[in-house]
């Protein structure tokens, strides 16, 4: 379920037009993956209904609905995953550095 | 369609180090920082829990119970407006079990709305779940009628 935004690029595309609209170029520009890589992300984002396409000229403009978005209970599960998997590192680094 | 149908997230991880060393990080803002968030803490039975969860969502609820080094309760729930999650709705326990020179942590994140619930809320996003899932099995949805709604003029 929600493998749509269980791809970590997937995710920061959906965090970067979360607060505001961007365009293909501008997203691409913030990835070291290929610009039809994040299109293909695009697409599937797209096809799910999570980010909205318009065209401006010949850009596509990006933006999507995460006050939405974030209630859904797969998104808290990723974030509190995420969230102790950070706690776990920082836990451990401060108890090595009590016993040297 | 009862308001109280809800459900739970439970997730667990071992930490190699001592409850006393984990506890902190539970209560003092410098150190939620470094796995949560930016934070507000009032470690205390009433005092305000609020944290940055990405930057662009604030959570806000309130210390329930802070038990030194084995178990901290707080609420937990979305500062935004219109939301199926407002603070004092949910309910995350942290507990800290030691075992051997390790630790588990449990965190488990209580009486959040159940699929059955979001699907009563405006948002509809029960909707976009159910596409999620088609085209996450490699399925192709058929084009979303609220986003052709929305583009038609644009067509």
């Amino acid at each position: 379920m929600l493998r749509a935004i269980a791809e970590p690029n997937r995710r920061r595309i959906l965090e970067l037009v979360s607060s505001r609209e961007l365009s293909a170029g501008e997203i691409a520009s913030r990835f070291d993956v290929t610009r039809p890589a994040i299109s293909q992300h695009l697409t599937v984002l797209k096809q799910a209904g999570l980010v909205a396409e318009r065209r401006e000229g010949t850009r596509r403009i990006y933006s999507a609905h995460t006050e939405g978005l974030i209630e859904l209970r797969g998104f808290l599960d990723q974030f509190w995953a995420d969230a102790l998997d950070r706690l776990k590192v920082a836990a451990e680094q401060t108890e090595k550095g009590r016993n040297r | 369609m009862t308001p109280t149908e809800t459900s739970s997230i439970a997730r667990e991880v071992r930490i190699g180090a001592r409850p006393e060393t984990i506890f902190p990080f539970l209560t003092d803002p410098d150190l939620f920082g470094r796995w949560g968030g930016a934070a507000t803490l009032e470690p205390e039975p009433g005092g305000i829990f609020r944290m940055d969860v990405d930057g662009a969502h604030i959570a806000r609820g309130e210390y329930v119970m802070v038990d030194p080094p084995h178990r901290v309760v707080f609420t937990w729930g979305w500062e935004a407006e219109d939301t199926l999650v407002p603070p004092g709705s949910s309910t995350v326990e942290i507990t800290l079990t030691p075992d051997g020179e390790d630790t588990i942590v449990r965190l488990v994140h209580r009486e959040l709305p159940s699929k059955e619930s979001a699907d009563s809320h405006a948002s509809g996003w029960e909707h976009y779940l159910e596409r999620l899932e088609i085209v996450g099995a490699g399925g192709d949805p058929g084009p979303d009628p609220w986003a052709q709604r929305a583009t038609a003029d644009a067509g």
